[in-house]
Protein backbone atom coordinates (compact mmCIF):
# COMPACT_ATOMS: atom_id res chain seq x y z
CA UNK A 1 0.00 0.00 0.00
CA UNK A 2 2.44 2.49 0.93
CA UNK A 3 6.71 1.95 0.81
CA UNK A 4 9.07 4.63 1.15
CA UNK A 5 12.70 3.58 0.45
CA UNK A 6 15.62 5.92 2.04
CA UNK A 7 13.69 9.49 1.63
CA UNK A 8 15.00 12.68 2.08
CA UNK A 9 13.48 15.96 2.00
CA UNK A 10 15.31 18.97 2.19
CA UNK A 11 13.87 22.83 2.20
CA UNK A 12 16.16 25.24 0.78
CA UNK A 13 15.08 28.78 2.54
CA UNK A 14 17.13 31.08 0.58
CA UNK A 15 20.59 30.05 1.46
CA UNK A 16 19.50 27.89 4.42
CA UNK A 17 18.64 23.93 3.55
CA UNK A 18 16.47 22.51 6.22
CA UNK A 19 16.08 19.37 6.18
CA UNK A 20 12.24 18.21 6.47
CA UNK A 21 12.60 14.57 6.67
CA UNK A 22 16.06 12.38 6.94
CA UNK A 23 16.44 8.63 5.01
CA UNK A 24 12.85 7.43 6.42
CA UNK A 25 12.12 3.78 5.10
CA UNK A 26 8.88 2.42 5.80
CA UNK A 27 5.85 -0.06 4.87
CA UNK A 28 2.45 0.24 5.55
CA UNK A 29 0.54 -2.57 4.62
CA UNK A 30 -3.48 -2.52 2.84
CA UNK A 31 -5.90 -2.90 6.10
CA UNK A 32 -3.27 -1.48 8.89
CA UNK A 33 -3.86 1.54 10.86
CA UNK A 34 -0.70 3.42 11.39
CA UNK A 35 -0.27 6.18 13.51
CA UNK A 36 2.55 8.95 12.73
CA UNK A 37 3.52 11.23 16.40
CA UNK A 38 5.46 13.37 16.52
CA UNK A 39 5.93 16.72 17.89
CA UNK A 40 5.19 20.10 16.05
CA UNK A 41 7.65 20.36 13.16
CA UNK A 42 8.92 16.90 13.04
CA UNK A 43 7.75 16.02 9.35
CA UNK A 44 4.45 14.98 10.04
CA UNK A 45 2.80 17.17 7.17
CA UNK A 46 5.53 16.76 4.52
CA UNK A 47 5.57 13.14 4.81
CA UNK A 48 2.13 12.86 3.90
CA UNK A 49 2.21 15.67 1.30
CA UNK A 50 4.99 13.53 -0.43
CA UNK A 51 2.57 10.48 -0.53
CA UNK A 52 -0.18 12.14 -2.46
CA UNK A 53 2.35 14.44 -4.34
CA UNK A 54 2.35 17.74 -3.38
CA UNK A 55 5.47 17.56 -2.35
CA UNK A 56 8.55 15.75 -4.26
CA UNK A 57 11.08 13.89 -2.36
CA UNK A 58 14.78 14.95 -2.66
CA UNK A 59 16.01 11.87 -2.59
CA UNK A 60 14.39 8.39 -2.32
CA UNK A 61 11.61 6.24 -3.58
CA UNK A 62 8.05 6.29 -2.69
CA UNK A 63 5.04 3.80 -3.68
CA UNK A 64 1.78 4.20 -2.91
CA UNK A 65 -1.00 2.53 -4.14
CA UNK A 66 1.14 0.70 -6.47
CA UNK A 67 2.44 3.85 -8.11
CA UNK A 68 6.11 5.17 -8.40
CA UNK A 69 4.92 8.48 -6.52
CA UNK A 70 8.01 11.06 -8.05
CA UNK A 71 7.91 9.86 -11.45
CA UNK A 72 4.24 10.03 -12.09
CA UNK A 73 2.74 12.51 -14.61
CA UNK A 74 0.14 15.38 -14.02
CA UNK A 75 -3.10 13.05 -15.16
CA UNK A 76 -2.01 9.88 -13.48
CA UNK A 77 -1.29 12.22 -9.93
CA UNK A 78 -5.07 13.42 -10.65
CA UNK A 79 -5.73 9.40 -10.56
CA UNK A 80 -3.61 8.62 -7.58
CA UNK A 81 -5.43 11.14 -5.93
CA UNK A 82 -9.29 10.34 -6.26
CA UNK A 83 -8.08 6.90 -4.64
CA UNK A 84 -6.79 8.59 -1.29
CA UNK A 85 -8.82 10.44 1.34
CA UNK A 86 -7.17 13.36 2.96
CA UNK A 87 -7.78 15.62 5.97
CA UNK A 88 -5.79 18.47 5.84
CA UNK A 89 -4.24 19.83 8.68
CA UNK A 90 -6.09 22.96 8.16
CA UNK A 91 -9.53 21.00 6.90
CA UNK A 92 -9.78 23.40 4.18
CA UNK A 93 -13.62 23.68 4.27
CA UNK A 94 -14.90 26.03 1.81
CA UNK A 95 -16.70 29.03 3.66
CA UNK A 96 -19.54 29.57 1.54
CA UNK A 97 -20.41 26.09 1.41
CA UNK A 98 -22.45 24.36 3.85
CA UNK A 99 -21.09 21.15 5.27
CA UNK A 100 -23.76 18.89 2.87
CA UNK A 101 -21.86 21.05 -0.21
CA UNK A 102 -19.02 20.83 0.82
CA UNK A 103 -19.25 17.03 0.59
CA UNK A 104 -21.54 17.23 -2.46
CA UNK A 105 -18.72 19.56 -4.08
CA UNK A 106 -15.86 16.72 -3.79
CA UNK A 107 -18.08 13.87 -5.11
CA UNK A 108 -19.30 16.44 -8.08
CA UNK A 109 -15.93 17.51 -8.93
CA UNK A 110 -15.37 13.46 -9.43
CA UNK A 111 -18.23 12.49 -11.36
CA UNK A 112 -20.16 10.73 -8.79
CA UNK A 113 -23.87 9.89 -10.42
CA UNK A 114 -26.35 13.00 -9.39
CA UNK A 115 -28.83 10.50 -7.70
CA UNK A 116 -25.82 8.48 -5.88
CA UNK A 117 -24.77 11.95 -4.67
CA UNK A 118 -26.89 12.89 -1.90
CA UNK A 119 -27.14 9.62 -0.39
CA UNK A 120 -23.36 9.13 0.28
CA UNK A 121 -23.49 12.65 1.64
CA UNK A 122 -25.82 11.95 4.26
CA UNK A 123 -23.74 8.21 5.01
CA UNK A 124 -20.33 9.70 5.61
CA UNK A 125 -22.24 12.69 7.55
CA UNK A 126 -23.81 9.99 9.48
CA UNK A 127 -20.80 8.02 10.14
CA UNK A 128 -18.45 11.23 11.39
CA UNK A 129 -22.35 12.22 13.50
CA UNK A 130 -23.07 15.32 11.51
CA UNK A 131 -26.44 14.69 10.00
CA UNK A 132 -28.15 17.04 12.30
CA UNK A 133 -25.56 20.05 11.30
CA UNK A 134 -25.55 19.73 7.05
CA UNK A 135 -27.33 22.95 6.43
CA UNK A 136 -24.91 24.69 8.52
CA UNK A 137 -21.69 27.08 7.30
CA UNK A 138 -17.98 26.33 8.18
CA UNK A 139 -18.55 29.73 10.36
CA UNK A 140 -20.95 28.13 12.12
CA UNK A 141 -19.64 24.72 12.97
CA UNK A 142 -17.42 24.26 16.58
CA UNK A 143 -13.70 23.25 15.84
CA UNK A 144 -14.77 19.78 16.42
CA UNK A 145 -17.40 19.61 13.91
CA UNK A 146 -15.17 21.12 11.44
CA UNK A 147 -12.73 17.79 11.50
CA UNK A 148 -15.79 15.75 11.51
CA UNK A 149 -17.09 17.54 8.45
CA UNK A 150 -13.60 16.91 6.38
CA UNK A 151 -13.27 13.46 7.91
CA UNK A 152 -17.52 13.05 5.93
CA UNK A 153 -15.19 14.85 3.02
CA UNK A 154 -12.50 12.54 2.77
CA UNK A 155 -14.73 9.07 3.66
CA UNK A 156 -17.35 10.49 0.85
CA UNK A 157 -15.71 8.88 -1.83
CA UNK A 158 -14.84 5.68 -0.65
CA UNK A 159 -10.83 6.08 -0.50
CA UNK A 160 -8.50 3.25 -0.76
CA UNK A 161 -6.08 5.39 1.67
CA UNK A 162 -6.96 7.62 4.52
CA UNK A 163 -4.40 10.06 5.45
CA UNK A 164 -5.58 12.43 8.71
CA UNK A 165 -3.31 14.79 9.45
CA UNK A 166 -3.86 16.04 13.04
CA UNK A 167 -7.65 15.62 12.63
CA UNK A 168 -7.74 16.23 16.66
CA UNK A 169 -5.18 18.96 16.49
CA UNK A 170 -6.90 21.52 19.01
CA UNK A 171 -9.64 19.75 20.10
CA UNK A 172 -10.27 18.62 23.88
CA UNK A 173 -9.77 14.81 25.39
CA UNK A 174 -13.33 13.74 24.88
CA UNK A 175 -13.90 15.56 21.15
CA UNK A 176 -10.66 14.31 20.19
CA UNK A 177 -11.93 10.41 21.19
CA UNK A 178 -14.92 11.09 19.40
CA UNK A 179 -12.72 11.47 16.15
CA UNK A 180 -10.64 8.76 17.13
CA UNK A 181 -13.67 6.34 17.23
CA UNK A 182 -14.70 7.41 13.49
CA UNK A 183 -11.39 6.73 12.58
CA UNK A 184 -11.66 3.26 13.96
CA UNK A 185 -14.74 2.89 12.10
CA UNK A 186 -13.61 3.86 9.24
CA UNK A 187 -10.22 1.41 9.34
CA UNK A 188 -12.72 -1.53 10.62
CA UNK A 189 -14.65 -1.10 7.12
CA UNK A 190 -11.61 -1.91 5.10
CA UNK A 191 -9.92 1.47 4.29
CA UNK A 192 -5.95 1.76 5.27
CA UNK A 193 -5.73 4.26 7.72
CA UNK A 194 -2.19 6.51 8.02
CA UNK A 195 -3.30 9.16 11.21
CA UNK A 196 -0.95 11.79 12.03
CA UNK A 197 -1.07 13.46 15.96
CA UNK A 198 1.52 15.13 17.93
CA UNK A 199 -0.73 13.75 21.20
CA UNK A 200 1.19 10.86 22.52
CA UNK A 201 -2.32 9.69 24.41
CA UNK A 202 -4.23 9.44 21.60
CA UNK A 203 -1.13 7.54 19.53
CA UNK A 204 -1.59 4.99 22.10
CA UNK A 205 -5.22 5.09 22.14
CA UNK A 206 -5.34 3.72 19.41
CA UNK A 207 -4.02 0.33 20.00
CA UNK A 208 -2.05 0.17 16.58
CA UNK A 209 1.40 0.35 15.15
CA UNK A 210 3.04 3.53 16.14
CA UNK A 211 5.89 5.21 14.09
CA UNK A 212 7.26 8.15 16.11
CA UNK A 213 9.24 10.77 14.30
CA UNK A 214 11.68 13.42 15.73
CA UNK A 215 12.73 16.18 13.90
CA UNK A 216 12.97 14.41 10.97
CA UNK A 217 14.01 10.90 11.92
CA UNK A 218 12.66 7.89 12.15
CA UNK A 219 13.45 7.19 15.45
CA UNK A 220 10.94 3.98 16.71
CA UNK A 221 8.36 2.08 14.27
CA UNK A 222 6.55 -0.42 17.70
CA UNK A 223 3.13 -2.28 17.71
CA UNK B 1 -22.28 16.72 -14.60
CA UNK B 2 -22.56 19.40 -17.23
CA UNK B 3 -24.97 21.28 -15.07
CA UNK B 4 -22.91 20.70 -12.11
CA UNK B 5 -20.42 22.89 -14.66
CA UNK B 6 -22.69 25.73 -15.73
CA UNK B 7 -23.87 25.82 -12.36
CA UNK B 8 -19.98 26.36 -11.03
CA UNK B 9 -19.97 28.84 -14.14
CA UNK B 10 -23.21 30.92 -13.05
CA UNK B 11 -21.83 30.80 -9.44
CA UNK B 12 -18.65 32.31 -10.53
CA UNK B 13 -20.28 35.26 -12.75
CA UNK B 14 -22.03 35.78 -9.50
CA UNK B 15 -19.18 36.33 -7.57
CA UNK B 16 -17.65 38.13 -10.17
CA UNK B 17 -20.13 40.56 -9.31
CA UNK B 18 -19.19 44.27 -10.67
CA UNK B 19 -16.35 43.04 -12.81
CA UNK B 20 -18.33 40.25 -14.82
CA UNK B 21 -21.40 43.37 -15.40
CA UNK B 22 -18.46 45.00 -17.03
CA UNK B 23 -17.39 42.66 -19.00
CA UNK B 24 -20.33 41.95 -20.57
CA UNK B 25 -20.90 45.70 -20.82
CA UNK B 26 -18.01 45.96 -22.72
CA UNK B 27 -18.79 42.93 -24.98
CA UNK B 28 -22.20 44.80 -25.65
CA UNK B 29 -20.74 48.06 -26.88
CA UNK B 30 -18.45 46.07 -28.86
CA UNK B 31 -21.06 44.55 -30.59
CA UNK B 32 -23.23 46.88 -30.88
CA UNK B 33 -20.53 49.16 -32.48
CA UNK B 34 -19.88 46.24 -34.72
CA UNK B 35 -23.46 45.21 -35.57
CA UNK B 36 -24.52 49.23 -35.87
CA UNK B 37 -22.18 50.01 -38.54
CA UNK B 38 -22.76 46.65 -40.30
CA UNK B 39 -26.64 48.03 -40.32
CA UNK B 40 -25.69 51.54 -41.46
CA UNK B 41 -23.03 49.82 -44.31
CA UNK B 42 -25.54 47.62 -45.81
CA UNK B 43 -28.68 49.84 -46.05
CA UNK B 44 -26.28 52.05 -47.81
CA UNK B 45 -25.07 49.52 -49.56
CA UNK B 46 -28.25 48.42 -50.74
CA UNK B 47 -28.77 51.84 -51.91
CA UNK B 48 -26.16 52.05 -54.10
CA UNK B 49 -26.90 48.80 -55.41
CA UNK B 50 -30.28 50.28 -56.48
CA UNK B 51 -28.85 53.63 -57.81
CA UNK B 52 -26.27 51.09 -59.83
CA UNK B 53 -29.27 49.92 -61.30
CA UNK B 54 -30.51 53.06 -62.29
CA UNK B 55 -27.41 54.87 -63.52
CA UNK B 56 -27.08 55.16 -67.42
CA UNK B 57 -24.38 56.68 -69.39
CA UNK B 58 -25.61 58.73 -72.48
CA UNK B 59 -23.47 59.20 -75.84
CA UNK B 60 -24.33 62.08 -77.77
CA UNK B 61 -23.59 61.26 -81.44
CA UNK B 62 -22.18 64.11 -83.52
CA UNK B 63 -24.96 63.47 -86.16
CA UNK B 64 -27.63 61.12 -86.96
CA UNK B 65 -27.03 57.57 -88.03
CA UNK B 66 -28.56 55.91 -91.19
CA UNK B 67 -30.98 53.10 -89.47
CA UNK B 68 -28.34 50.67 -90.70
CA UNK B 69 -25.10 52.55 -89.12
CA UNK B 70 -27.72 52.48 -86.15
CA UNK B 71 -27.91 48.71 -86.04
CA UNK B 72 -23.80 48.82 -86.47
CA UNK B 73 -22.85 50.96 -84.07
CA UNK B 74 -25.64 49.80 -81.12
CA UNK B 75 -24.39 46.48 -81.92
CA UNK B 76 -20.41 47.53 -81.29
CA UNK B 77 -21.47 49.28 -78.19
CA UNK B 78 -23.45 46.50 -77.01
CA UNK B 79 -20.21 44.38 -77.28
CA UNK B 80 -17.98 46.51 -75.20
CA UNK B 81 -17.02 44.92 -71.48
CA UNK B 82 -19.41 46.27 -68.80
CA UNK B 83 -22.75 46.74 -70.94
CA UNK B 84 -25.78 45.34 -70.26
CA UNK B 85 -27.90 47.18 -72.56
CA UNK B 86 -28.01 50.26 -75.47
CA UNK B 87 -31.26 51.86 -76.21
CA UNK B 88 -30.77 54.53 -79.62
CA UNK B 89 -32.94 57.53 -79.28
CA UNK B 90 -33.62 59.08 -82.15
CA UNK B 91 -33.59 63.12 -82.73
CA UNK B 92 -37.05 63.03 -82.99
CA UNK B 93 -37.51 60.46 -80.24
CA UNK B 94 -35.79 63.04 -77.79
CA UNK B 95 -37.86 66.20 -79.10
CA UNK B 96 -40.75 64.28 -78.29
CA UNK B 97 -39.59 63.54 -74.71
CA UNK B 98 -38.58 67.02 -74.20
CA UNK B 99 -41.94 68.04 -75.46
CA UNK B 100 -43.48 65.76 -72.71
CA UNK B 101 -41.40 66.77 -70.13
CA UNK B 102 -42.71 70.88 -71.22
CA UNK B 103 -46.33 69.41 -71.19
CA UNK B 104 -48.18 72.67 -71.85
CA UNK B 105 -45.38 74.92 -72.81
CA UNK B 106 -44.49 72.54 -75.63
CA UNK B 107 -45.44 74.96 -78.09
CA UNK B 108 -42.23 76.64 -77.29
CA UNK B 109 -40.67 73.39 -78.82
CA UNK B 110 -42.84 73.18 -81.85
CA UNK B 111 -41.70 76.98 -83.24
CA UNK B 112 -38.16 75.55 -83.40
CA UNK B 113 -37.19 75.43 -87.07
CA UNK B 114 -35.01 72.44 -86.57
CA UNK B 115 -34.74 70.04 -84.38
CA UNK B 116 -31.78 70.96 -82.23
CA UNK B 117 -31.06 67.65 -80.01
CA UNK B 118 -28.77 65.27 -81.09
CA UNK B 119 -29.79 62.02 -81.53
CA UNK B 120 -28.06 59.35 -78.96
CA UNK B 121 -27.60 56.34 -77.44
CA UNK B 122 -28.98 54.89 -73.63
CA UNK B 123 -26.08 52.61 -72.28
CA UNK B 124 -26.98 50.91 -69.24
CA UNK B 125 -24.64 48.83 -66.83
CA UNK B 126 -24.05 45.50 -65.91
CA UNK B 127 -22.26 44.57 -62.87
CA UNK B 128 -18.88 45.26 -64.48
CA UNK B 129 -19.55 47.91 -65.89
CA UNK B 130 -21.07 49.58 -62.66
CA UNK B 131 -17.32 49.49 -60.64
CA UNK B 132 -15.74 52.73 -60.80
CA UNK B 133 -12.85 51.46 -62.56
CA UNK B 134 -15.31 49.50 -65.08
CA UNK B 135 -17.52 52.18 -65.78
CA UNK B 136 -14.38 54.84 -66.32
CA UNK B 137 -12.88 52.49 -69.16
CA UNK B 138 -16.21 52.03 -70.33
CA UNK B 139 -16.67 55.85 -70.78
CA UNK B 140 -13.28 56.34 -72.42
CA UNK B 141 -14.25 53.75 -74.90
CA UNK B 142 -17.29 55.27 -75.42
CA UNK B 143 -15.48 58.58 -75.80
CA UNK B 144 -13.33 57.06 -78.70
CA UNK B 145 -15.71 55.94 -80.55
CA UNK B 146 -15.68 58.17 -84.27
CA UNK B 147 -19.43 58.99 -83.93
CA UNK B 148 -19.34 60.31 -80.51
CA UNK B 149 -19.67 64.24 -79.82
CA UNK B 150 -19.85 64.22 -76.39
CA UNK B 151 -20.56 61.29 -73.29
CA UNK B 152 -22.40 62.06 -70.20
CA UNK B 153 -23.32 60.50 -66.94
CA UNK B 154 -21.34 58.27 -65.06
CA UNK B 155 -20.61 56.72 -61.46
CA UNK B 156 -19.23 59.90 -60.06
CA UNK B 157 -21.24 59.77 -56.76
CA UNK B 158 -22.22 56.10 -57.19
CA UNK B 159 -18.30 56.07 -56.48
CA UNK B 160 -18.61 58.10 -53.60
CA UNK B 161 -21.30 56.50 -51.97
CA UNK B 162 -19.34 52.95 -52.30
CA UNK B 163 -16.40 54.65 -51.32
CA UNK B 164 -18.14 56.25 -48.06
CA UNK B 165 -19.77 52.78 -47.56
CA UNK B 166 -16.44 51.16 -47.29
CA UNK B 167 -15.15 54.01 -45.10
CA UNK B 168 -17.88 52.76 -42.83
CA UNK B 169 -17.14 49.62 -42.82
CA UNK B 170 -13.52 50.34 -41.69
CA UNK B 171 -14.33 53.02 -39.02
CA UNK B 172 -16.66 50.08 -37.92
CA UNK B 173 -14.18 47.31 -38.42
CA UNK B 174 -11.86 49.56 -36.30
CA UNK B 175 -14.34 50.56 -33.13
CA UNK B 176 -15.37 47.23 -33.16
CA UNK B 177 -12.33 45.75 -32.67
CA UNK B 178 -10.33 48.49 -30.30
CA UNK B 179 -14.26 47.42 -28.08
CA UNK B 180 -13.77 44.11 -28.53
CA UNK B 181 -9.89 43.62 -27.36
CA UNK B 182 -11.05 45.96 -24.24
CA UNK B 183 -13.99 43.45 -24.16
CA UNK B 184 -11.76 40.24 -23.80
CA UNK B 185 -9.28 41.89 -21.68
CA UNK B 186 -12.57 42.51 -19.38
CA UNK B 187 -13.51 39.42 -19.58
CA UNK B 188 -9.98 38.17 -18.71
CA UNK B 189 -10.36 40.16 -15.47
CA UNK B 190 -13.17 39.06 -14.52
CA UNK B 191 -12.13 35.60 -15.06
CA UNK B 192 -8.81 35.98 -12.87
CA UNK B 193 -10.59 37.86 -10.27
CA UNK B 194 -13.17 34.38 -10.49
CA UNK B 195 -9.95 32.69 -10.17
CA UNK B 196 -8.80 34.58 -7.48
CA UNK B 197 -12.03 34.09 -5.66
CA UNK B 198 -12.43 29.96 -6.83
CA UNK B 199 -8.56 29.66 -5.59
CA UNK B 200 -9.92 27.55 -2.42
CA UNK B 201 -12.29 25.55 -4.55
CA UNK B 202 -9.43 25.12 -7.44
CA UNK B 203 -7.21 23.70 -4.59
CA UNK B 204 -9.72 21.74 -3.07
CA UNK B 205 -10.14 20.33 -6.58
CA UNK B 206 -6.68 19.77 -7.30
CA UNK B 207 -6.20 18.26 -4.04
CA UNK B 208 -9.05 15.27 -4.73
CA UNK B 209 -7.63 14.74 -8.24
CA UNK B 210 -10.89 16.30 -10.26
CA UNK B 211 -9.96 16.14 -14.00
CA UNK B 212 -8.04 18.87 -15.55
CA UNK B 213 -11.50 19.26 -17.91
CA UNK B 214 -13.72 20.05 -14.74
CA UNK B 215 -11.22 22.64 -13.54
CA UNK B 216 -11.01 24.52 -17.00
CA UNK B 217 -14.29 24.22 -18.01
CA UNK B 218 -16.09 26.44 -15.62
CA UNK B 219 -14.03 29.06 -16.67
CA UNK B 220 -14.48 28.50 -20.26
CA UNK B 221 -17.90 28.36 -19.78
CA UNK B 222 -18.42 31.47 -17.34
CA UNK B 223 -16.38 33.24 -20.20
CA UNK B 224 -18.40 32.88 -22.84
CA UNK B 225 -21.91 33.12 -21.12
CA UNK B 226 -20.73 36.76 -20.41
CA UNK B 227 -19.94 37.11 -24.09
CA UNK B 228 -22.68 35.66 -25.15
CA UNK B 229 -25.06 37.84 -22.60
CA UNK B 230 -22.84 40.45 -23.80
CA UNK B 231 -24.09 40.03 -27.94
CA UNK B 232 -27.12 39.18 -26.94
CA UNK B 233 -27.81 42.76 -25.44
CA UNK B 234 -26.06 44.43 -28.03
CA UNK B 235 -28.43 42.94 -30.15
CA UNK B 236 -31.36 43.82 -28.42
CA UNK B 237 -30.15 47.71 -27.94
CA UNK B 238 -29.95 47.15 -31.89
CA UNK B 239 -33.35 46.38 -32.04
CA UNK B 240 -34.23 48.63 -29.78
CA UNK B 241 -32.73 51.54 -31.46
CA UNK B 242 -33.45 50.72 -35.23
CA UNK B 243 -37.43 50.18 -33.86
CA UNK B 244 -37.13 53.69 -32.28
CA UNK B 245 -35.33 55.25 -34.91
CA UNK B 246 -36.13 53.58 -38.16
CA UNK B 247 -39.80 55.20 -38.74
CA UNK B 248 -37.97 58.76 -38.17
CA UNK B 249 -34.95 57.82 -39.81
CA UNK B 250 -36.79 56.37 -43.24
CA UNK B 251 -38.03 59.63 -45.04
CA UNK B 252 -34.87 61.19 -44.69
CA UNK B 253 -32.95 58.05 -46.05
CA UNK B 254 -35.64 58.08 -48.73
CA UNK B 255 -34.95 62.10 -49.77
CA UNK B 256 -31.35 61.54 -49.60
CA UNK B 257 -30.35 57.95 -50.96
CA UNK B 258 -33.52 56.98 -52.49
CA UNK B 259 -34.07 53.92 -50.56
CA UNK B 260 -37.48 53.17 -49.45
CA UNK B 261 -37.31 50.93 -46.86
CA UNK B 262 -34.53 50.29 -44.14
CA UNK B 263 -33.42 46.75 -43.64
CA UNK B 264 -32.48 45.25 -40.50
CA UNK B 265 -29.57 42.55 -39.83
CA UNK B 266 -30.29 39.20 -41.78
CA UNK B 267 -30.74 36.38 -39.33
CA UNK B 268 -27.24 34.87 -40.44
CA UNK B 269 -25.58 38.12 -39.16
CA UNK B 270 -27.44 38.22 -35.77
CA UNK B 271 -26.20 34.61 -35.17
CA UNK B 272 -22.86 35.22 -36.47
CA UNK B 273 -22.78 38.19 -33.72
CA UNK B 274 -24.19 35.92 -31.47
CA UNK B 275 -21.24 33.33 -31.88
CA UNK B 276 -18.46 36.17 -32.36
CA UNK B 277 -19.63 37.41 -28.20
CA UNK B 278 -19.28 33.69 -27.34
CA UNK B 279 -16.15 33.14 -28.74
CA UNK B 280 -15.00 36.94 -27.55
CA UNK B 281 -16.00 35.74 -23.76
CA UNK B 282 -14.32 32.14 -24.41
CA UNK B 283 -11.48 33.94 -25.47
CA UNK B 284 -11.02 36.13 -22.27
CA UNK B 285 -11.75 33.04 -20.22
CA UNK B 286 -8.72 30.73 -21.56
CA UNK B 287 -6.55 33.86 -21.62
CA UNK B 288 -7.25 34.08 -17.81
CA UNK B 289 -6.63 30.72 -17.19
CA UNK B 290 -2.89 30.65 -19.07
CA UNK B 291 -2.29 33.48 -16.89
CA UNK B 292 -2.41 31.92 -13.80
CA UNK B 293 -1.27 28.53 -15.00
CA UNK B 294 1.09 27.08 -12.51
N1 LIG C 1 7.42 24.66 2.29
C1 LIG C 1 8.35 24.67 3.25
N2 LIG C 1 9.44 25.42 3.12
C2 LIG C 1 10.39 25.42 4.08
N3 LIG C 1 10.34 24.69 5.17
C3 LIG C 1 9.27 23.90 5.34
C4 LIG C 1 8.22 23.85 4.39
N4 LIG C 1 7.29 22.96 4.83
C5 LIG C 1 7.73 22.49 6.01
N5 LIG C 1 8.93 23.05 6.33
C6 LIG C 1 9.72 22.74 7.50
O1 LIG C 1 9.85 21.35 7.61
C7 LIG C 1 9.75 20.95 8.97
C8 LIG C 1 8.62 19.95 9.15
O2 LIG C 1 7.38 20.60 8.99
P1 LIG C 1 5.99 19.85 9.02
O3 LIG C 1 6.06 18.71 8.08
O4 LIG C 1 4.92 20.84 8.78
O5 LIG C 1 5.95 19.34 10.50
P2 LIG C 1 4.69 18.82 11.35
O6 LIG C 1 3.56 18.60 10.43
O7 LIG C 1 5.18 17.56 11.99
O8 LIG C 1 4.43 19.86 12.39
C9 LIG C 1 9.56 22.22 9.79
O9 LIG C 1 10.82 22.62 10.27
C10 LIG C 1 9.06 23.21 8.79
O10 LIG C 1 9.45 24.51 9.11
MG1 LIG D 1 1.71 19.40 10.47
Amino acid sequence: MIELHRVWKVFSVGPVKVPALSDISFRVAKGECVTLHGASGAGKTTLLRLLYREELPTEGDIEVLGCDVPALRVREVAALRRSIGVVFQDAKLLPGRTVYENVAFVLRVLGTPRREITPRVFDALRRVGLSARAQAYPAQLSQGEAQRAALARAIARKPLLLLADEPTGSLDESMAGEVIDIIKDIWARGTTVLFATHQARLAAALHQRTLHLLSGRLVKDEG
Amino acid sequence: MLGFLIGEALRDLHRAGRVAVAAILLTTLSLAALGGFWLVSTNVGQAAEQWRDRVRITVFLKQEPSAAETDELVDRVQAMPGVAAVRYVSKSEALGTLKEVLGKDASVAEQLPTNPLPASLEVMLNEAGATPEGARGLITRLSELPETDEVSGGMDWVDRLARGRRLLDVIGLGIGAVLAVAAILTVTTATTLVLHLRRQELEIMRLVGAPELVVRLPLLLQGMLQGLLGAVMAIWLLIAVYALAGPHLEPLVNQTLGLERLTFLKPHTVVGLMLAGTMLGGFGGWLARGRTAP
